[in-house]
C-alpha cells in the first residue's frame, strides 16, 4: 500500500487563494479512494507541512499560482520544478514553506519521492471575496488531473453518490444565533 | 555617511514584513517595521454567528490556527459569562500546552538556530570532541558520537550533492558567526531530531483536537469531545493514555535538549544578551485557568511597567478591558484617534510607504497610553517578578546554566534583549513540561471522579453584549474583542502578539517594540544585515500566513542604499 496525500493549500478567505481547500473538500466529498489516500485541507502552514509530509510516498497539491497565465489555467509542477529556485530568506519565519518543508522532511530522509503540485491560475486574491467563477469552473478539469495522477499510483477512485462539500466559509451567516 | 536597508521578502502578493532600518558607523540609527497587507480580517465576522467565529478566525494564519480558535470562543463566553466545565478547561489546557511545546521548539530549532549556527563549518568537526563537550551537562542519550557523526555525513553528504537548497538562505560564513564546528555540529544533530519531536507535539494537539491543522473540537461553552472511558470513538483510557505517551516523549528533548542548547549558544554569543532590548514594558495574559470561572491559573499574567509590577487576577484583567487603544497615526487607516478595541474600525486608507506619515497595516497598540513587549520574555519577567514558583525554578536553573557554560553570571536582567527572548522561550517551554503532566493528571482525576460535563450551552440575549477572550500564545499575548447584538456580531477586533509588537510608531512618535529593539544593533555588513535578522527572528513575527499562493521565481530581498 502506497501513502498518499492529496492537500489543498491557501486561505480561505481570501478570494482565489482558496481554491485549494474548496478542490480538497469536493474531492473528498465526490469520491472514496483506496487504503492509504488521505484527502486535508491543509490552510496556510508554514514549516508545519514537515509534520504532515513525513514518510509519505506520493504528496499531491493543489494551490492557487501565479504563472501569468489566464485565470483558471490547470499547470502541473513536479517536485524538480517546485525546487529549481532557490529557497527565499525568511524574515518572518512563517512564511508559507512548501519548498523548505520538502528539503527538511528529506534531511531525515522523510521526504515524500514524489511531488506534485497541480496550480491553478488565480485571478484575484481579495480578502472576504468568493472564488472568481473562472477559478471555480477550473475545479473540475483539476479534479481530473488529480484523478489521473492517482490513477498511476494504482489508487482505486470510487465515486460517492450525493456528496456535498463542507465548504463553510461560503454560507453566509448560514446558522444565526438564537435571540433569547 | 548612513545607509538604508530594506529588508522585504515580498513575492507578489503583499502581505508580509518590511523592515527598513538605517546604519550609521556600523550600527543601527533608525528603524521601521511594517506589514505590507491590508488583513482587515475583522470585517468578514460582522454579522456572523458568534458561535461559529472560531472556525473563520482559525483560518487569519495558518501556522497560529489553535490560538486564534480558542481566544474567539474565550471572547464570546466572557460576552455571556459563560461558565466552562472543568473537563473542557484541562483538554483545552493540555491542547495550549502541546501546540505550544510543539511551537517553541520549531521556532528555535528550525525557525533561527541558523541565525547563529553555521552549517558550513560542520564538516571541520570533530564528532568525538562534539559529543564529550556536553557530557556531564544533559543525560540525553542521543549525544553519542555515533549521532553527531550521522549528522556530520548528512550535511557532508547535502554539501557533495550541489545542494545546499535548505541552508542557502542565510548568511552563511559571516562575520557574526561565532561558534566552534563542534558546537554548530551539536546544534544540528539536534535540529533534526527535533523534527521528531515536534512532530510528537503536534500529534497531541490530533488526537484532542481531532484534526491538524485545524482543530475541530471547540464549542463555543466548552469542548466537543464526549468522555465514556469505556468506549470506543471517544475520549476513552486507550487514547488517554496515547496523549500521555506522547507528552512524556516530548518532555525529555525540551528539559534536555533545547533548554540547554539555548542557554549554551546565549551563553557562546554574550553580546546578543546586550542588545535588543528595545521596549521594556511587558505585559502577558494569565492561562491555563483551573477553575470553571477562572480566577486561577497555571501561567502567570499581568504588567512590568518602568519596572512596576502589576498581577492580573483574570484572564481579562479589569485593567486589560480598559486601557488598550489602537493607534492609527501612521497605519494605514482612516481617522485620527485612539480607539478602544470594541469601538474599533478597519477602514483602509493606503498611500506610499512614508518614513514620517503612513507606514504601515499593524495598528498601534497601546496600553496606558505605552507600547509594550509581549510574549514568553514578557510572561518570564512578570512570573518571575511575581515569585511565581514554576517561573522563577526554571528561570533560575537556565540563569545557572548560561553561567556555567559562559564562565561568568548572567542574571535576569541579561534576559532583556535579543537572546534573552529565546532563552525565555525555553524556559516558558520547560514550564510547560511539568504543566503538561499536571493537567494531563487534572483530567484523568476528575473523570475518575464521574464528571463527565464537557459542556454549557451558550444562551444569547436580545441586547448588547461585550467580551474579550485573551490566550497566552507561543508568541504571546493574543486578545480577541467581540460586541454581539441580538445574537449576531457587531463588531469583531484581534489584537494579536505581533501587532503589539510590530507595532508602529504611535501619535506621539515612539516607536513600537520591533523598531525599538533593533536601535543600536551592529550591522557588519548592510549587504548580509544578518543582525537584523537576529532581532527581528527573537519575536518569532507572524505576520504573513494570511496569503498562500505559490510562487515560482525567487526575488531580490535586501535593498540597500547610501542616503
Amino acid at each position: 500500500m502506497k501513502r498518499i496525500l492529496i492537500g489543498g493549500i491557501g486561505n480561505v478567505l481570501m478570494g482565489d487563494d482558496g481554491v485549494g481547500p474548496y478542490l480538497a473538500r469536493t474531492l473528498d466529498a465526490r469520491y472514496q479512494f483506496s487504503e492509504g489516500v488521505q484527502v486535508v485541507d491543509f490552510g496556510t502552514p508554514g514549516l508545519d507541512f514537515v509534520v504532515h509530509i513525513a514518510g509519505l510516498d506520493a504528496l499531491i497539491l493543489v494551490d492557487a499560482v501565479d504563472n501569468g497565465k489566464p485565470a483558471g489555467t490547470v499547470t502541473t509542477y513536479r517536485r524538480s520544478d517546485i525546487l529549481a529556485s532557490p529557497v527565499p530568506m525568511r524574515l518572518d519565519p512563517h512564511q508559507p514553506a512548501l519548498k523548505e518543508s520538502i528539503l527538511i522532511a528529506d534531511l531525515d530522509g522523510s521526504g515524500p519521492k514524489d511531488v506534485t503540485l497541480v496550480g491553478i491560475s488565480g485571478q484575484s486574491y481579495t480578502f472576504n471575496t468568493p472564488l472568481n467563477e473562472s477559478v471555480r469552473k477550473a475545479v473540475d478539469d483539476a479534479i481530473e488531473v488529480v484523478l489521473r495522477e492517482l490513477e498511476q499510483y494504482g489508487v482505486i477512485c470510487t465515486p460517492k453518490e450525493g456528496g456535498t462539500p463542507d465548504v463553510w466559509w461560503e454560507a453566509q451567516g448560514s446558522c444565526e444565533a438564537p435571540a433569547r | 555617511m548612513s545607509k538604508r536597508i530594506t529588508v522585504d521578502p515580498i513575492s507578489r502578493i503583499e502581505g508580509h514584513l518590511r523592515v527598513d532600518v538605517e546604519v550609521e558607523n556600523g550600527s543601527v540609527s533608525n528603524a521601521w517595521a511594517s506589514s505590507t497587507m491590508w488583513r482587515g480580517i475583522e470585517r468578514i465576522l460582522t454579522g456572523r454567528d458568534p458561535r461559529e467565529a472560531w472556525l473563520f478566525t482559525q483560518r487569519f494564519c495558518g501556522v497560529c490556527t489553535t490560538v486564534h480558535a480558542m481566544a474567539s470562543v474565550r471572547s464570546v463566553e466572557d460576552a455571556l459569562q459563560l461558565e466552562i466545565p472543568l473537563n473542557a478547561q484541562y483538554i483545552r489546557n493540555l491542547i495550549l500546552i502541546a501546540h505550544a511545546m510543539h511551537d517553541h521548539i520549531v521556532h528555535f530549532y528550525h525557525l533561527s538556530a541558523l541565525d547563529f549556527v553555521d552549517i558550513l563549518q560542520i564538516p571541520k568537526a570533530d564528532p568525538a570532541k562534539t559529543s564529550s563537550l556536553i557530557e556531564g551537562l544533559s543525560p540525553w542519550t542521543g549525544n553519542s558520537k555515533h549521532v553527531m557523526k550521522a549528522a556530520q555525513d548528512k550535511v557532508k553528504a547535502v554539501a557533495a550533492s550541489g545542494q545546499l537548497g535548505i541552508f542557502t538562505n542565510g548568511y552563511w560564513g559571516h562575520p557574526a558567526m561565532k561558534l566552534s564546528p563542534e558546537v554548530n555540529l551539536l546544534a544540528f544533530a539536534h535540529y533534526l531530531q527535533a523534527l521528531d519531536y515536534q512532530r510528537r507535539a503536534l500529534g497531541v494537539v490530533a488526537m484532542l483536537g481531532s484534526k491538524t491543522p485545524h482543530i475541530q473540537n471547540l464549542t463555543v461553552g466548552g469542548v466537543a469531545n464526549a468522555i465514556n472511558l469505556d468506549s470506543q470513538g471517544t475520549l476513552n483510557m486507550d487514547r488517554l493514555a496515547m496523549i500521555k505517551q506522547g507528552l512524556d516523549e516530548v518532555i525529555p528533548f525540551i528539559q534536555q535538549v533545547y533548554l540547554p542548547d539555548v542557554c549554551a549558544i546565549a551563553a557562546m554569543y554574550p553580546e546578543w544578551l546586550t542588545y535588543g532590548a528595545g521596549v521594556t514594558n511587558y505585559m502577558a495574559a494569565p492561562d491555563l485557568p483551573l477553575d470553571s470561572k477562572g480566577t486561577q491559573f497555571d501561567l502567570p499574567g499581568g504588567t512590568l511597567i518602568d519596572g512596576k509590577l502589576t498581577t492580573f487576577k483574570t484572564a481579562a484583567d479589569p485593567i486589560f478591558r480598559k486601557e488598550v487603544v489602537e493607534d492609527v497615526a501612521h497605519a494605514y487607516y482612516e481617522g485620527k484617534d485612539a480607539l478602544h478595541p470594541w469601538k474599533g474600525e478597519t477602514n483602509p486608507a493606503y498611500n506610499e510607504w512614508d518614513a514620517n506619515g503612513k507606514y504601515s497595516w499593524v495598528k498601534a497598540p497601546r496600553f496606558q497610553g505605552k507600547p509594550i513587549q509581549v510574549g514568553p520574555l514578557a510572561q518570564v519577567l512578570i512570573g518571575y517578578k511575581q515569585g511565581h514558583p514554576l517561573t522563577v525554578k526554571w528561570t533560575n536553573a537556565a540563569l545557572a546554566t548560561m553561567s556555567k557554560i559562559g564562565g561568568r553570571t548572567f542574571t535576569i536582567d541579561s534576559l532583556h534583549s535579543t537572546m534573552g527572548r529565546h532563552v525565555a522561550r525555553a524556559i516558558r517551554a520547560a514550564m510547560l513540561t511539568e504543566l503538561a503532566d499536571k493537567h494531563w493528571t487534572l483530567l484523568v482525576n476528575n473523570i475518575a471522579k464521574g464528571d463527565l460535563a464537557i459542556h454549557n450551552q451558550p444562551d444569547f440575549p436580545s441586547g448588547t453584549i461585550e467580551g474579550v477572550g485573551t490566550h497566552e500564545a507561543p508568541r504571546g499575548l493574543l486578545s480577541h474583542w467581540v460586541v454581539v447584538k441580538g445574537g449576531k456580531i457587531d463588531n469583531y477586533q484581534a489584537v494579536v502578539p505581533s501587532t503589539w509588537n510590530a507595532s508602529p510608531r504611535d501619535k506621539n512618535g515612539v516607536r513600537g517594540p520591533y523598531e525599538a529593539s533593533l536601535m543600536q544593533n551592529p550591522i557588519a555588513n548592510p549587504e548580509q544585515p544578518l543582525e537584523v535578522l537576529r532581532t527581528i527572528h527573537s519575536f518569532d513575527p507572524c505576520l504573513a500566513c494570511a496569503v498562500h499562493t505559490y510562487d515560482a521565481t525567487g526575488k531580490q530581498i535586501v535593498r540597500v542604499k547610501a542616503l
